[in-house]
């Protein structure tokens, strides 16, 4: 599984992305998206596009984890949100490794993947892959679910720890490397 | 809603290149312009400057709730406090501007707290809910969608916060015209306590402050509000404060589709 | 009992039962605030923020020695030794509910510094990384203003500042307090 975290102003301003991979079930930590020469374009797109769905939601449901919101089946995308009280959104976009077949045959699949409404169980079924634990292998699962939660809470911590300083202002980048590496810490732990 | 904040510094990320991809999703119009996806490679990866003690702490190292029960001497926050006013007011033209400028300085508390607060209530307190309407403790406190859930969170969990005890009063406008607008009394503000505003002044009223604190967990929340304090002496209560909120017309539509949705 | 032993107590006995109390939250992100509107209307000039900083802490000592003395009740110290015991351990603790240890004496004993494992002022704050901050900014420099007017009140003139700080990435935070003279009763306190 690869991920990509960003962090928005209410005003969707980033301030704060980064890219990881799974350090489950013997994963590395490294993202490995699927096109790597554009992901970072293709997963700021992709997280730009949940933006509708996120508003959407965030005035029927209080909860400040909105649970995964949004599908983008041309990368096999998934988003995660959790809005902050103060009007941050933090997006998470969790992507599946490629089945080995895909793998070996790329544009013998890629039609039905274009296609396919990604059941998880066609993500998760069949191939090695899916021996890995649940949350590596099915982003809809409620362990899943409860996996990006516990991410997002330790994130938020995090999150207000920055914004407590009287020197943070609303819509400022978040710089500090402190800050990273705890999120970076809880993408190992969690995800 | 989709008011800038008025303290966001806005970043020098390219979010504004033109972009042959941009917004072929977006159906928000009013949102489109910075709806388009944003170059973050500039965001990320400028590392921090700031040196830490050899013993690594940092801000991060900080347990959130350290100081939650602590205290300090009232005394302590007078005096800091009419400095602060003090230093206001040789900046600015008038009462108005005065008050503006308190109000100014209160907002980005408002959102911390708002951020603090539910930290608070996620991280596992005892204490009790956040807003009234929450069910138990136990759960993770709603952001609030509806007016009366945000009053509550004002009137209750930011009041205790921030002074102790909850406000002692909470009103909707009774006029007709004004539906938009509703009232949270405090009869003895700690802000006003020590304050001894000179005659010259006596309009002012530092409770500005506060409202502004008010108006930014307001904001944060995506309700636009403008909120003003106001002396309302009584006998019993000399220095009795009324906050008043108006929340903007986008507020209240928004307010009955919810209503009609059945959102509380 | 030594006298810092003895300022402790006092000072204790005093928070304990002679101290009206706040939220200390809401103290610390007063101050917060303060500072952070400085640096903003001196526009990132950290020298003169210390310096409205050390003015505004000026105008509150002259006005809390009253408080303290009130509230404390007493007497004169009978040096300067004492006295810094009574900052330290009275003074702090009353209205910062901390009690700095007092350390590095000059041998003239005119010298020493206060040295702070806690600071409720800096709560929160982590300083801007802007590259100057670190290195120019005293984030708690309304303290030695408090110190030096409120020393002033009662016939002391002193000079005090920072020499490290948490916040700047050094492993303390320390003040450095320096008695200049004993200010002789015929003459009025000098005003700012």
């Amino acid at each position: 599984m690869s991920y990509y975290f960003t962090i928005l102003s209410p005003t969707d301003v980033p301030l704060f992305n980064i890219a990881f991979g799974t350090s489950k079930s013997g994963g590395d930590g490294i993202a490995r998206f699927r096109f790597p020469d554009t992901a970072q374009y293709m997963n700021q797109f992709i997280i730009h596009s949940s933006l509708d769905m996120v508003e959407e939601a965030q005035w029927m449901n209080g909860n400040m984890y909105l649970k995964h919101i949004d599908t983008y089946p041309p990368a096999s995308a998934y988003i995660s949100a959790f809005l902050t009280p103060s009007g941050a959104r933090f997006l998470l976009l969790h992507q599946p490794p490629q089945l080995p077949s895909t793998a070996a045959s790329a544009s013998g699949t890629s039609g039905s993947i274009l296609g396919g409404s990604f059941s998880a169980s066609a993500l998760g079924g069949g191939s090695s892959r899916a021996s890995a634990s649940s949350v590596a292998a099915n982003p809809t699962s409620p362990q899943t679910e409860e996996a990006v939660r516990q991410f997002m809470g330790e994130v938020y911590e995090n999150y207000v720890k920055t914004v407590m300083s009287p020197f943070y202002r609303q819509g400022m980048e978040i710089r500090s490397s402190v800050f990273r590496s705890r999120v970076t810490a809880a993408g190992r732990k969690w995800l | 809603m989709a008011q800038p904040p008025r303290h966001a510094a806005m970043l020098s990320l390219s979010n504004s290149n033109s972009n042959s991809n941009s917004n072929s999703n977006s159906n928000l119009s009013t949102a489109s312009d910075s709806r388009q996806p944003a170059h973050l490679a500039t965001a990320s990866h400028s590392s921090t400057g700031l040196r830490v003690p050899s013993n690594r702490k940092t801000i991060y190292d900080r347990h959130l709730n350290r100081s939650r029960n602590a205290e300090l001497s009232r005394a302590s926050f007078a005096f800091l406090f009419a400095e602060m006013v003090t230093y206001a007011q040789r900046r600015v033209t008038g009462i108005q501007d005065l008050e503006r400028r308190l109000n100014e300085q209160g907002y980005p508390l408002g959102l911390r707290l708002l951020d603090l607060l539910f930290y608070r209530t996620i991280s596992g307190s005892t204490s009790s809910a956040l807003s009234s309407s929450s069910s138990t403790s136990a759960s993770p406190p709603n952001r609030p969608l509806r007016i009366l859930p945000l009053l509550h969170l004002i009137h209750g969990p930011l009041w205790r916060l921030l002074f102790n005890r909850p406000a002692d009063a909470l009103e909707h406008s009774v006029s007709p015209d004004t539906p938009n607008e509703y009232m949270i009394t405090d009869n003895d503000p700690l802000v006003n306590t020590y304050i001894s505003v000179p005659k010259e002044m006596s309009m002012l009223n530092c409770a500005a402050f506060v409202a502004g604190i008010i108006e930014g967990v307001c904001d944060g929340c995506g309700f636009e509000a403008k909120v003003t304090a106001h002396n309302q002496p009584t006998e019993m209560w000399p220095g009795r404060t009324i906050f008043l909120l108006r929340f903007g017309e986008s507020v209240m539509e928004r307010e009955k589709v919810l209503e009609r949705a059945g959102v509380k | 009992m030594s006298s810092s032993t003895k300022a402790s107590r006092i000072g204790e006995e005093l928070w304990k039962t002679r101290v009206d109390k706040v939220n200390a939250e809401l103290v610390t992100l007063t101050y917060g605030t303060i500072v952070a509107q400085l640096c903003q209307d001196y526009d990132g000039n950290y020298q003169e923020v210390n310096k409205q900083l050390e003015k505004m802490g000026y105008n509150i000592g002259m006005r809390l020695i009253e408080d303290f003395l009130a509230k404390s009740n007493v007497g004169r110290c009978a040096n300067f030794r004492e006295t810094a015991d009574m900052i330290a351990k009275v003074g702090f603790r009353i209205f910062l509910n901390i009690a700095p240890t007092v350390t590095n004496w000059t041998s003239d004993n005119n010298q020493f510094s206060l040295v702070f494992d806690e600071n409720p002022l800096a709560d929160f704050v982590e300083l801007p990384d802007d590259g100057r901050a670190q290195d120019e900014l005293w984030f708690s420099n309304i303290l030695c203003g408090v110190l030096r007017g409120a020393l002033e009140m009662v016939q002391m003139q002193i000079e005090a500042h920072f020499v490290s700080d948490v916040l700047r990435g050094d492993d303390t935070t320390e003040m450095r307090v320096s008695l200049v003279r004993y200010i002789e009763d015929e003459m009025p306190p000098e005003e700012e």
